[in-house]
């Protein structure tokens, strides 16, 4: 069979590049990490300098996340043999023995840890990794706020959190997680739209509309985040049909329902150009935000 | 109750779990009933991988659905166009009633771990026609790669030149669940 570089034409350089680029942006391709860096390891390991002990942490994630437990094995001999003491090769282990399903072991490896540094953060968040892979949601959220106590920066584990409370359907405490993430997060809008979808979902009013200003926010931030447009056009809607609102908030929603639907009916003729399947999709979009209209007074 | 799942909707269901090995995932099952009782699954719309418990995008997803099958039931009287799906007639009703009559919504949690007789709680028993050939199918796709032709609505909202409807993969599985190839 063909290796990688015959296939695609492409240098050991190029594929070390993407493999730096898929860890600078926290890729979660683990198949194509997997198919570039056993290439990469198994064939030019000699060129690749001190990058390779980083490419063997890389590779060794992606071959867990694969169920290639001999290619983790693999890596991970080299890590042990170059860092023998050091702890994030230690946190390596343990993730093995969890890829394994040995939790009790894989415990007691980040405890141990623990005993040496209390404050490894990624083995007590590894930790809490467990409690969710054995379906221990309360334990790790009980878990997961504990370490937010100490670490209130640690963004990772602010979604973390977001998401077990989401999972659990408890959106005031999800919404509460968000909120942090947007405070130290203001320019991202994939926040402000998780933020405004859990404040739809959690209705009423008050949060139709908080949902409606974080729904423009997030398009304000980028407005071709499809999700947004939708829930904009959604939240507005029903704000106007609301027979509780005054008639300058109706007008005001059914300006807004408006303009967004107008939004998703271009991005659909821009998308369909040229496409004649997409004839059924863009006459379905636009019979769909009519009946999801508000009736007229 | 007892269901009877075609072979491509199993193959999307299948293929769509593959696709997304680390999330759960959600979506529609479509279904005609027969006189003997059984729920007849012919087709499956791949919903959903991401924030299933939120509520805007799973509206949207089965308001948009509903539409499409409208518009495709539209499109069937009169003419019929080339590259659209054909549905059988009355299929929004049919969906509604298969909606009132199932104790759970329709968006049926499965377990992928064990699918099987057990994975739809609320059916006593799941039927599938010639299980070697559609498994046969699925493998075949799961190995070629072609599970990444699939686009649920997640994947459609990402990028909306994407089709969710799935034209190419349907016509890929009809193509080696035909007769012609052997198969059922």
């Amino acid at each position: 069979m063909a290796s990688l570089s015959e296939m695609y034409d492409v240098g050991w350089e190029e594929m070390r590049d993407k493999l730096r680029k898929w860890r600078e942006d926290n890729c979660r391709n683990s198949e194509q990490i997997v198919d570039v860096g056993e290439e990469l390891i198994s064939e030019h390991s000699s060129k690749l300098g001190d990058d390779i002990w980083i490419i063997y942490e890389q590779v060794m994630i992606a071959a867990l996340d694969c169920s290639r437990d001999d290619l983790a094995l693999t890596c991970l001999q080299e890590l042990r043999k170059q860092f023998p003491d050091s702890h994030r090769v230690k946190r390596l282990t343990g993730m093995r023995l969890e890829a394994l399903e040995r939790y009790d072991d894989a415990n007691k490896h980040y405890d141990a840890i623990l005993q040496e540094d209390p404050t490894n953060t990624a083995a007590r968040k590894r930790k809490i990794s467990i409690l969710r892979a054995q379906g221990k949601s309360t334990e790790a959220i009980r878990e997961l706020n504990e370490y937010l106590e100490q670490f209130v920066g640690d963004q990772e584990a602010w979604h973390e959190l977001s998401e077990l409370y989401i999972n659990e359907h408890d959106y005031g405490k999800a919404a509460f997680c968000l909120e942090e993430l947007m405070m130290t997060n203001p320019h991202n809008h994939l926040y402000c739209e998780q933020y405004a979808e859990v404040k739809y979902t959690q209705g009423g009013m008050e949060n139709l509309e908080l949902a409606r200003k974080y729904f423009a926010q997030a398009l304000r931030l980028n407005n071709r985040n499809m999700r947004a447009l939708f829930g904009l056009y959604m939240s507005a809607s029903h704000i106007a049909a609301s027979p509780k609102v005054s008639a300058k908030v109706k007008k005001d929603n059914i300006k807004y329902a408006a303009w967004a639907a107008a939004q998703i009916n271009r991005a659909y003729k821009m998308a369909g150009r040229g496409n004649k399947d997409n004839k059924c999709s863009i006459k379905a979009v636009e019979e769909m935000l009519e009946s999801m209209q508000i009736a007229m007074p | 109750m007892s269901c009877l799942l075609s072979c491509l909707a199993y193959v999307k269901m299948y293929l769509h779990s593959c696709l997304f090995p680390r999330c759960s995932v959600n979506g529609l099952l479509l279904s005609s009933s027969s006189a003997g009782g059984a729920v007849c699954v012919t087709d499956c719309v791949p919903l959903l991988h991401s924030h299933l418990p939120l509520a805007p995008i799973t509206q949207l997803a089965l308001t948009q659905v509903k539409e499409d099958l409208r518009v495709q039931e539209g499109d069937q009287k009169g003419r019929r166009e080339p590259g659209c799906r054909r549905w059988p007639n009355r299929l929004v009703e049919l969906l509604q009633a298969l909606v009132s009559r199932v104790p759970l919504p329709v968006l049926s949690p499965v377990d992928f771990c064990r699918l099987g007789t057990d994975c739809c709680p609320f059916l006593s028993r799941i039927m599938l026609r010639q299980w070697e050939e559609t498994r046969d199918i699925a493998s075949q796709l799961l190995e070629s790669g072609d599970h990444g032709l699939l686009v649920d609505f997640d994947g459609h909202l990402d990028d909306i030149t994407k089709d969710w409807t799935n034209q190419t993969l349907n016509a890929k599985i009809a193509e080696l669940s035909s007769p012609a190839n052997g198969s059922i």
